[in-house]
């Protein structure tokens, strides 16, 4: 994969340092001057603060009110937290779960570990800062959530003809010490924390973000082993919702060890990183990026489905045929990377290609049968056929080619092989996770066949070539020009009878197809955002070195783009991952329909849905705003808009 | 490694006195019929017309620089330099005439343009680095994916003109970290990796500010000296005057007059040439 070295994947570029000219901590202006000069600078900006004050707090205190009532009944999002996250999961098998995420908070910890670059560190003072608000926020929430209903001996709210009794003002107050003391605490530490700076030699001032982030996580975790958020769902395979059954008994362990995993796998990326050179930590670099790509598949057929491999099929059919397009595509290659081949190789990889658009044809006309997997064999042997005569000439890079192929190959069988392998997971409805689960699968198989497919209408739209830039131009404007909704009731149900008798398409599939040809489309129009900010210099000089229009696209211009369009390709993700919850319409066990429907139709919580979806909010939010973040990490790490 | 064998450094110092080539430009053109080109013609350009729309950049250019030949064009701006030299390597078409470099004529056919692209190197005013990669990534691109180096090898050849050029040591730097000066300086790098028998320069020190043109301009010349052939627009009289062999002056998409700097500085021909040296001098 000589292409990986000279084309740094996005997330590894080195990190351009600049000269710090900010100081390290601005000048200090005290509360009282910030706040006349921001907020009272003039009577009518006074007013303005004061309305919009005074709006704020009521819908403050509205939703503090909803929170609080002693009529919401959060045992049923407690209860259901499994439920919530990944549908009905056999508990025996549970661990398959937890092996996924725990993969995962590997990755991610080693991820950081070896491309985020130590930052400044988060100054005490901010911390501090944060701290106080939060314990400000704390009182200031107290006071303003009305006093609770008074309940009687009986256990019964007390009522008077025909409104609630409320406790008194003071009673409220005095009967909510638990929560004064966490204001108190936290300023406690706020006041600890500004005193640090003081006492060392100027090194405590400010604290790795890595170590922030690591305290930040272990609290909640910590919290899980004190207080038990959750409640048990499930029971010897069966759904009990029985509150008072703790899930922390058995999600506080786990937890832990994810904690330690992030932290360990962040060290260890951490460390490699300070002991490996330049060279070979790119390497390193673009194989995690590989893995990442490879993990969605492995953990969504391998691990959560566990397929029940039928071994005599796989040594008569599936591995002599792998090996057999292994060897005889390696040997096209070869000869096509030959030199002086010229225009014959150019003739053969075209030959190859209709002979892959013949199979396909055959496949829809039900002309003559064959395996699903030789049809896409061919035609990746013709993909790379065409590209191949960049790779001529020299053994290494040939060798390389082939190396490609056969890994590509192998990578394909394999999954082609354990995905048509019968799961051996039995889960009461079709699909094998649901919840959040599925919202995360669905939304990331999405992306990851949605990009390269928005990538390529982006360059067919500004393609020279009118055939081209036709079809993609028609079919970005017909699929923006339809409601999402439309197109995925329209792959769920109208698709499959388009289909040829012998191919089937589950559920799941035809809905993240729908998925992906929507995002597409968006995704092209971003990235051709992009490669319209492209200065025509950069084609000039390309051409003027002499790289041809394929090499020129995808180490000059393509880089580029897509760099300069982060932000609105960021905005299609999240767009993207939001979306997921019109799974709930079409059939789908998604996260919005456990609680919009499961959990409202359980006995014990007959009717109970507002809760759920407030719960479900929050759970979008924070991943949303996490990727934004993120975003906008990478946005400066990459210094897009500043070149 | 360009064109820095023995051979070429004597033939170049052997001529002090300039003006060895003569100064008609047609010559070349009565001289060979039967053949494309005179061997040791390296571009030569028949006629030329180029139209933007209705409007007549280039009208009849005829002119013929030889091997090793140091040719630096003049001329006010919108004259057509840009336009003529562009043409040369293709990024832009011209409608009529001829275009030869190095015996291979410029046509529709997408290998010639290919082959012509790479003996010809081309340094921009505006530098045209990508900004992505690093100033070794730069220079390696197009020998690694064009020319099918490996990648040791590419990157050996880097270090060494970026040696050449006098930066050795901002091989890993991105170009937004370098000055104007040395981002021109790893463009001419850059365009020498390709190992061009032919270098054409539009302008390459208009972007500079004044402290950096001259290492930019020493490089120019130090290449001059070791037998590369070039076609330089410039503003730079000075430079004109010490490395041209030979002065094009441009007006108006035509070449109004041609000859040795000295001709072309001290008893200029044409009124419109003596009118623009008034202006420029
Ligand atoms: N792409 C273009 N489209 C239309 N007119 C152009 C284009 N490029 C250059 N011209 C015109 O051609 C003339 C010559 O331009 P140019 O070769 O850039 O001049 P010079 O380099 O001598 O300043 C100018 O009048 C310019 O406006
Ligand atoms: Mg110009």
């Amino acid at each position: 994969m000589n292409q990986g070295d000279a084309l740094p994947t996005l997330a590894d570029k080195p990190v351009i340092e600049r000269v710090a000219t900010r100081p390290v901590e601005e000048t200090y202006r005290s509360p009282a001057e910030w706040v006349r000069k921001n907020l009272f600078p003039s009577p009518f900006n006074s007013f303005l603060t004061v309305a919009f004050g005074l709006f704020v707090l009521l819908t403050v205190r509205g939703l503090l009110n909803f929170v609080f009532s002693e009529e919401r009944g959060w045992d049923a999002v407690r209860t259901n937290l499994r439920l919530i996250f990944t549908h009905a999961y056999p508990e025996e098998q549970y661990v398959r779960v937890w092996v996924c995420v725990g993969v995962m908070v590997a990755l991610a910890g080693l991820s950081l570990g070896l491309f985020a670059a130590r930052g400044d560190g988060v100054p005490l003072r901010k911390i501090s800062n944060a701290l106080v608000a939060a314990a400000v926020a704390v009182a200031v929430g107290v006071v303003l959530r009305e006093p609770s209903v008074l309940i009687g001996a009986d256990g019964e709210v007390v009522r008077t003809d025909d409104a609630v009794v409320r406790q008194s003002f003071a009673d409220a107050m005095s009967d909510r010490w638990g929560w004064w003391l966490t204001a108190a605490v936290l300023a406690v530490i706020a006041l600890g924390l500004r005193r640090v700076p003081a006492l060392g030699d100027g090194s405590l001032r400010t604290i790795q973000a890595f170590n922030l982030a690591a305290i930040a996580l272990a609290l909640p975790v910590l919290s899980a082993w004190i207080y038990p958020w959750g409640h048990y769902a499930f029971a010897e395979g069966e759904f009990i919702a029985e509150p008072g059954r703790t899930v922390a008994i058995s999600t506080k362990l786990p937890w832990t060890v994810m904690w330690v995993l992030a932290v360990a796998s962040l060290l260890v990326g951490r460390w490699v990183r300070s002991r490996i050179g330049e060279q070979s930590l790119s390497r390193l670099r673009i194989a995690v990026n590989l893995v990442w790509l490879a993990v969605p598949f492995v953990l969504y057929w391998v691990v959560l489905r566990d397929p029940d491999l039928d071994w005599a099929r796989i040594t008569q059919v599936d591995v002599p045929l792998a090996l057999a397009f292994g060897v005889a595509g390696g040997i096209v290659l070869w000869w096509l990377t030959s030199d002086g081949i010229g225009e014959l190789g150019r003739i053969a990889a075209l030959a190859l290609l209709g002979l892959a658009a013949f199979n396909w044809l055959a496949a829809f006309m039900g002309w003559y049968p064959m395996l699903q997997k030789v049809r896409i064999s061919f035609l990746l042997l013709a993909v790379v056929a065409l590209l191949a005569h960049n790779f001529s000439g020299e053994t290494q890079k040939r060798r390389r080619l082939l190396a490609a192929w056969l890994a590509i190959m192998a990578v394909f069988h394999y999954f082609a092989t354990i995905m048509n392998t019968p799961s051996t997971v039995e889960t009461p409805t079709e699909a094998l996770i649901g919840g959040f689960a599925v919202t995360l699968v669905v939304a990331v198989f999405t992306l990851m066949l949605s990009f390269p497919l928005g990538v390529l209408l982006a360059l067919a739209r500004t393609s020279r070539l009118p055939i081209f830039r036709v079809m993609a131009t028609s079919y970005i404007e017909v699929v923006r020009g339809v409601p999402l909704i439309t197109i995925l009731i329209f792959f769920v149900v109208i698709l499959p009878l388009f289909l040829p008798a012998n191919m089937e398409i589950s559920l799941f599939a035809s809905a993240t197809l729908g998925y992906t040809l929507f995002s597409a489309a968006y995704l092209a129009e971003n990235v051709r955002g992009g490669l319209q900010s492209i200065r025509r210099g950069q084609y000039e000089a390309s051409d003027a070195v002499g790289l041809s229009t394929s090499l020129r696209t995808t180490f000059v211009i393509l880089p580029q783009a897509l760099r300069a369009s982060i932000p609105p390709l960021v905005g299609q993700v999240i767009a993207t991952f939001k979306e997921t919850s019109l799974l709930a319409i079409i059939g789908v066990f998604d996260i919005l329909r456990m609680a919009n429907s499961v959990i409202p139709a359980q006995t014990q919580f007959l009717g109970i849905k507002r809760e759920g979806l407030l719960f479900v909010s929050l759970v979008y939010w924070v991943f949303a705003y996490t990727l934004s973040k993120w975003s906008q990490r990478l946005e400066r790490r990459l210094g897009v808009g500043e070149r | 490694m360009w064109g820095s064998d023995s051979d070429s450094r004597d033939a170049k110092q052997g001529r002090d006195g300039k003006g060895k080539h003569d100064v008609s430009i047609s010559d070349a053109t009565v001289a060979v019929s039967d053949e494309l080109a005179a061997r040791d013609d390296m571009i030569v350009c028949r006629e030329v017309d180029k139209w933007f729309g209705d409007f007549q950049a280039l009208s009849g250019i005829s002119a013929t620089i030889k091997e090793q030949e140091i040719v630096v064009v003049l001329g006010p701006s919108g004259s057509g330099k840009s336009t003529w030299i562009r043409c040369i390597n293709r990024l832009e078409v011209h409608q009529s005439g001829q275009i030869i470099v190095d015996g291979i004529e410029l046509s529709n056919d997408l290998r010639n343009i290919e082959k012509i692209r790479s003996e010809v190197g081309m340094v921009f005013q505006q530098f045209n680095l990508f900004p992505h990669l690093t100033v070794m990534d730069n220079i390696t691109l197009a020998p690694i994916w064009v020319r099918r180096k490996s990648r040791s090898e590419a990157e050996e050849q880097a270090l060494a003109l970026l040696e050449r050029v006098g930066i050795p040591e901002q091989a890993q730097k991105f170009p937004g970290q370098l000055s104007g000066g040395q981002q021109q300086r790893v463009a001419i790098a850059r365009a020498l990796a390709m190992e061009p028998r032919v270098m054409l320069f539009d302008e390459p020190t208009s972007a500079l500010d004044p402290e950096m043109i001259k290492e930019v301009l020493d490089v120019m010349e130090e290449l001059a000296r070791t037998g590369m052939t070039m076609m330089v627009v410039t503003h730079e009289m000075g430079f004109a005057r010490e490395v041209a062999d030979r002065i094009i002056f441009m007006e108006d998409g035509e070449i109004v007059e041609v000859g040795t700097p000295e001709h072309f500085f001290t008893e200029p021909e044409e009124e419109r040439t003596k009118l623009f040296l008034s202006q420029v001098l």
